[in-house]
């Protein structure tokens, strides 16, 4: 009788024992999950230690417009709704360059096509040349699906403010700026 | 397996989904494949999404190991485009078939890896970056093999999207995407792994205390037939008022889990455990006794009625606990109005949770002693635990002093009958001597747990925190969370966020997991810096009414717990729901995808 009884105990103590350590398993099982994206703090710290090279080969520190308000572009010379865009951030560094803005072009492209298409649309602001560390960047501030074009708007005080998939209407992204500077 | 099948059905759901609302993945906007159409030559099929294209002269291929060689892709005709800047360009759309011609120089090479590069874009006015997509392809057997995308080889190569981090229910509502019995036996599995969380362990002493409780000899016959009865009524409970909740859309567990249903069930709990303590015996009328005794002899199982009836109470009552698996199943059925499978997959879930209870049955038929006061101890054990039941029954809603005054008194009581505070004879026996033990730990805790009771102790797990000299009492700093109570509300709060991501969770006093949720994981110091850069929202759902079930309506929650999260311009984050009780590390994984949108 005893021994019956102390089975059932123990029964009972190693299926609970078992259950808790599978139900932990299991929960933890589902946090593995890799997450690439960071916080937008974070995503300030990567955008401020890239360096990538410009039009003639020359290496430029993204850190280096830290102050002005700055708006970062991702787009490549194949990508017409990146192509659709850029008048319209030639034309905003025209007439609130003097203000504090900044438009950087990062192109993830070949670098004489660029150049070409640079000179063509008479782009107003420094174009870099991005490369596997730009892609990563990219996703890591939020852009998943890995698609262009995609902009960063950075205050003065260097917080990122704005991430903005897709093409962006000059009066929209004037909207977006002229509170910041 | 189980866990394998859910997380590739998981990955199905997030690529399908997508980490981005109305843009697919990489993947599943461009899905490639490839085989082999001769010794000589590839055959790459694009299956292009509607609304997507690939471009015709961005495409590059690579083979590996470097003695294969391959020589200019054939393309079919495509769609040409003026292009201003590139001139005439051409594109695919629908599905596209590229012959890559190849060589190899070496003949023992038995498989080949193919990289191909594409270039393509959505209509909505965005383009994917170079994408990489990979096969491997078996020389010797001229068949194919599956495709994947993995590291990037080419500066233009990018990695295959992490998945983002689907919620429970979408996990759940994929699952239910497969096919019947599959979806079936998924459930089954589900529920066998939702039988070792704590939520069933209450049951094995309701089951238990039925089966102690039939006071006759129980065979092991009638102690499998009784568990089976008592699972039967619990699988019914969950098939029908799933299917129920799923049609009218209703808020299921609010209305079984309030606190009348609550502190009713622990009533019955505490009655049936005295009954146990053998204050009285339980009994009907001898009248209608002898007519019940009568039938059961014809009715295998006995007192089935009351089994079953019983098993349809004890479902409810675990309901908010697997709260995950019952709003995914339920978000299915609500959704694709597929009563049948939804409600076949919650019976079969009930039944998987119902596995370990049989065995329960099936051996306290064996195990337990068949008379004597050894049945005795037994019963009032089973008493005790009913008690400890009702108590948990009755948390959510009881101030913490007066539940941790119950448990201490509970404890207290447990140690008495163990015979904490009697003399041991001087010719103990080893068992006697370990009930003793037990018993002043149970003593000793009951007494720590009523000090706290009357000391103010804030902190169930550390009745005596309150007593410390130094430490004093924590501030428990609540979430300092902005109380919304209809969708109107809920709008204008995500207007004034501004920019800033918006967390809205679902609470209700009866939800057991926000509570945990509460004390656990929002007090976490991670959670908590996370918290900083975001708007919350709470929609305190306690009272039910009709704006309430409007919220909740609206994000298609059957009620508590949910977790639902805005992105900076005001779009609910599809994927990225969380439904129950999330310990803080994997819930600071999701707020940082939340920030990071």
């Amino acid at each position: 009788m005893q021994t019956r009884t102390l089975a059932l105990f123990a029964v009972v103590a190693v299926a609970s024992a078992m259950g808790g350590s599978a139900y932990y398993l299991w929960s933890r099982s589902s946090a593995t999950v890799v997450d690439r994206s960071l916080t937008p703090g974070a995503v300030m710290e990567r955008v401020y230690a890239t360096r990538l090279t410009d039009l003639k080969g020359a290496g430029q520190g993204l850190d280096q417009w830290r102050g002005r308000v700055v708006v970062i572009n991702f787009w490549a010379t194949w990508c017409a709704p990146c192509r659709e865009e850029i008048p319209g951030f030639v034309s905003l560094q025209e007439r609130y360059g003097a203000l504090g803005l900044q438009f950087v072009g990062v192109a993830l492209d070949q670098p004489d096509k660029v150049a070409e298409f640079a000179r063509e649309f008479r782009i107003n602001y420094p174009v870099l040349i991005g490369g596997l560390d730009v892609m990563d960047l990219l996703r890591q501030a939020g852009n998943r699906a890995g698609v262009l074009p995609y902009t960063l708007v950075i205050d003065r005080q260097g917080n990122l403010v704005g991430r903005e998939r897709g093409g962006l209407k000059e009066s929209k992204l004037e909207g977006l700026i002229q509170p910041l500077l | 397996m189980m866990r394998f099948v859910l997380l590739l059905l998981l990955l199905c759901a997030s690529l399908a989904r997508g980490a981005e609302p109305d843009l697919l993945e990489p993947d599943k906007a461009f899905r490639f494949s490839a085989r082999l159409k001769d010794a000589h030559s590839i055959e790459v099929n694009y299956q292009i999404a509607p609304g997507y294209y690939l471009y015709r002269d961005k495409f590059r291929f690579a083979l590996t190991p470097a003695e294969a060689k391959a020589g200019a892709a054939q393309f079919p005709r495509g769609e040409k485009h003026k292009d201003e800047f590139f001139g005439e360009v051409e594109t695919y759309r629908g599905s596209l078939s590229i012959v890559l011609p190849f060589e190899v120089a070496k003949a023992d090479i038995s498989a080949i890896k193919l990289a191909v590069t594409s270039q393509g874009c959505a209509d909505v006015g965005v383009c994917y970056i170079p994408y990489e997509q990979n096969a491997e392809l078996k020389l010797a057997a001229l068949t194919s093999s599956a495709p994947r995308s993995d590291a990037p080889a080419s500066p233009f190569g990018v990695p295959a999207a992490a998945p983002a981090a689907g919620g429970d229910d979408d996990r759940v509502a994929a699952l239910l995407g497969g096919g019947f019995w599959l979806a079936v036996a998924s459930f089954f599995g589900f529920g066998l792994l939702l039988s070792f969380t704590p939520c069933v362990l209450p049951m094995v002493p309701i089951l238990s205390g039925i089966i102690i409780g039939a006071g006759r000899p129980v065979t092991r016959t009638k102690g499998f037939t009784l568990a089976a009865v008592y699972v039967l009524g619990m699988a019914i409970t969950y098939a029908a008022a799933g299917v129920a909740a799923g049609l009218s859309g209703a808020m299921l567990s609010a209305t079984l889990q309030n606190p009348w249903v609550l502190g009713a069930f622990a009533a019955i709990f505490v009655v049936l455990a005295l009954s146990m303590f053998g204050f009285y015996e339980l009994q009907l009328p001898a009248t209608l006794q002898s007519r019940l005794s009568g039938a059961s002899n014809r009715l295998p199982g006995g007192q089935g009625l009351g089994v079953f009836a019983m098993g349809v109470l004890s479902a409810l009552i675990v309901g908010p606990c697997v709260a995950a698996p019952l709003a995914g199943a339920l978000l299915y059925i609500s959704q694709s109005r597929d009563v049948v499978l939804g409600g076949a997959a919650l019976f079969s879930m009930a039944l998987g949770m119902g596995v370990p209870l049989l065995a329960v049955g099936a051996s306290a038929g064996a195990l337990l002693p068949k008379a004597g006061a050894w049945m005795e101890s037994v019963k009032r054990f089973f008493g005790a635990l009913l008690l400890a039941v009702a108590i948990y029954l009755v948390s959510p809603f009881t101030p913490l002093p007066l539940q941790m005054f119950l448990w201490g008194a509970l404890l207290v009581g447990s140690a008495v009958y163990l015979r904490a505070v009697d003399t041991l004879p001087a010719d103990a026996g080893g068992v006697q001597r370990f009930g003793k033990v037990v018993g002043l730990i149970a003593l000793v805790a009951g007494g720590a747990y009523l000090i706290g009771a009357f000391s103010g102790s804030r902190d169930i797990f550390q009745p005596l925190a309150g007593l410390r000299a130094t430490g004093g009492v924590e501030t428990a700093h609540a979430t300092p969370f902005q109380r919304i109570a209809s969708v109107a509300e809920l709008d204008a709060r995500i207007r004034d966020a501004a920019g800033k991501p918006v967390m809205l969770d679902f609470y209700a006093d009866w939800c057991v997991s926000c509570k945990e949720m509460e004390r656990f994981t929002f007090s976490d110091e991670r959670v908590k810096t996370r918290f900083q850069g975001m708007t919350l929202l709470q929609a305190d759902v306690t009272a039910n009414t009709a704006e309430h079930g409007a919220l909740l309506k609206r994000f298609r929650l059957f009620g508590p717990p949910g977790i639902i999260f805005f992105d900076r311009d005001g779009r609910e984050m599809q994927g990225l729901r969380v439904i129950g009780f999330q310990p803080a590390e994997r819930f600071a994984a999701v707020l940082d995808q939340a920030i990071g949108q």
